[in-house]
C-alpha cells in the first residue's frame, strides 16, 4: 500500500454500532411498551394516561433511558445516511458530508434532551 | 444425433493486437460432467491456442481459475456447464481488476494490499524456538475458517466497494490479517493495527457481505471485517483514552 490516511472512524462507528443495537432492540420494545402495553393497562381515561405517562418519563433514569436510546439511534442513522452519500458519489465531500449528517444527529439529540428535561 | 454443443461468449484482449477489447464466440461440445474450466481448456486445443487464462488443479484448491460468468465471480473448475445449458455462458476476466491479457488479470494491486497486512506468524523473539507453541482446539477454532483463503480474489471482484474506491484494502487480504491477530501463537497484532485501522483499511468496508456471499471456501471475509472493525474500535478507544498505555 502505498499511502495511508489517518483516520477518527473508529469513534462515529462506535456510535453507530452501539446505536444499532438501540434501534434494533430497545427502540421496538419502548415503542411496544409506551404505545401499546402501557395504555392497555392503564384503561380508557386519556387525561389520566398522559399523566401517568408524563410522570413515567419524568423518573430521572427514564429519562436517561430515552435520551441514550435517541441519542444512540440518532447516530446510527446518520452514520448510514452519510455511508449511503458516500456510496453515491459525494466521496469528495468527506467533512461537509460528516458535518451535516452528524450534526443534524447532535442537533435532534440535544432537542430531544431538553424536551426530556423540561417535562 | 449430433452431439449437442453450448456457446460461450468469451471476453477477448490482446495488449499487442486490439486497441479495445472484444468477445468471440465458441461452440463447445456439451457434457454434463464437464466444467467452465474444461470447455475453456477444450477451446485452447482444439480452436484457438491464443486464448489466455490462469488455471491450475482443477479442485477448488489452488484459487487461480476465477473469472466473471454471467456477471457473478465464481471458480470456473467448479462451475458445471450443466448449471447453464443451452443458454450462451459469457466469461470475463474477474472484474475491479485491470486485464492484462484475455481473462488473465492483473494482481499486483493485491499482492502488494496482501503483504502490507504482514499476513504470517509475527514473533517478538525471532531466536530458534526449545519448544512447540501448543494450541487448545478453542484458540485454533478461534482462526481456523479465516485460515481456509485461497486467494481467488472472487472476493474483489465481487465487492461493491472496491469499486467505488480501489485503495480499500478489501476482503481477503483484512481476513488474513485478523485470521493472523487470532491466532493465539502471533505476536503482531500492533504491527497490522495501523493499517487496519486507516481510511483504506476496514472503514473502507459498508458490510454488504457480496465477499462472503461469492467465497468458494465458505470463509466469512465480512464477518472478519466486523470484528477487525472491534478489535480497531478498542485500539483507538485505548489509544485515546489510556495514551501511556501500552496497545
Amino acid at each position: 500500500m502505498s499511502h495511508l490516511t489517518k483516520t477518527n472512524e473508529a469513534f462515529w462507528w462506535s456510535l453507530f454500532s452501539a446505536g444499532g443495537v438501540m434501534a434494533a432492540l430497545f427502540l421496538p420494545v419502548m415503542i411496544f411498551v409506551t404505545g401499546f402495553v402501557l395504555p392497555f393497562m392503564m384503561g380508557e381515561d386519556v387525561e389520566s394516561q398522559q399523566d401517568r405517562m408524563v410522570s413515567l418519563v419524568t423518573f430521572w433514569p427514564v429519562r436517561l433511558a430515552l435520551f441514550g436510546i435517541i441519542f444512540l439511534s440518532s447516530f446510527h442513522c446518520a452514520h448510514r445516511i452519510r455511508h449511503v452519500l458516500m456510496d453515491f458519489g459525494l466521496r469528495w465531500a468527506g467533512v461537509a458530508l460528516m458535518i451535516c449528517c452528524y450534526g443534524a444527529a447532535a442537533g435532534g439529540a440535544v432537542a430531544a434532551g431538553l424536551i426530556l428535561v423540561r417535562l | 444425433m449430433p452431439e449437442p454443443t453450448i456457446t460461450l461468449d468469451v471476453f477477448r484482449y490482446r495488449p499487442d493486437e486490439d486497441e479495445r477489447s472484444t468477445f468471440q464466440s465458441y461452440d463447445v461440445p456439451y457434457h454434463e460432467h464437464w466444467v467452465i474450466l474444461d470447455a475453456l481448456n477444450w477451446i485452447k486445443d482444439h480452436v484457438d491456442g491464443t486464448l489466455s487464462y490462469r488455471w491450475s488443479c482443477r479442485m477448488g484448491v489452488c484459487g487461480s481459475c476465477g473469472m466473471m460468468i454471467n456477471g457473478d465471480p465464481k471458480l470456473t473448475c467448479a462451475a458445471f456447464l450443466k448449471d447453464y445449458f443451452p443458454a450462451t455462458i459469457r466469461i470475463e476476466p474477474l472484474a475491479n481488476f485491470p486485464v492484462e491479457r484475455d481473462l488473465v488479470i492483473v494482481m499486483d494491486d493485491f499482492m502488494s494490499k496482501l503483504t502490507s497486512v504482514k499476513p504470517w506468524m509475527i514473533r517478538d523473539d525471532t531466536s530458534p524456538m526449545e519448544e512447540e507453541l501448543l494450541q487448545s482446539p478453542s484458540q485454533l477454532a478461534a482462526y481456523k475458517q479465516f485460515s481456509m483463503c485461497i486467494n481467488c480474489l472472487l472476493c474483489y471482484a465481487a465487492c461493491p466497494e472496491l469499486d467505488s474506491d480501489p485503495d480499500f484494502l478489501g476482503p481477503a487480504a483484512i481476513a488474513l490479517a485478523h485470521r493472523y491477530n487470532l491466532d493465539s501463537r502471533d505476536q503482531g497484532t500492533a504491527e497490522r493495527q495501523d493499517i487496519l485501522g486507516a481510511e483504506e483499511g476496514v472503514w473502507g468496508c459498508a458490510f454488504i457481505g457480496e465477499c462472503t456471499e461469492v467465497c468458494p471456501k465458505n470463509v466469512d471475509p465480512a464477518g472478519a471485517i466486523q470484528q477487525a472493525k472491534v478489535a480497531v474500535t478498542k485500539d483507538w478507544y485505548k489509544r485515546m483514552l489510556l495514551p501511556w498505555g501500552k496497545r
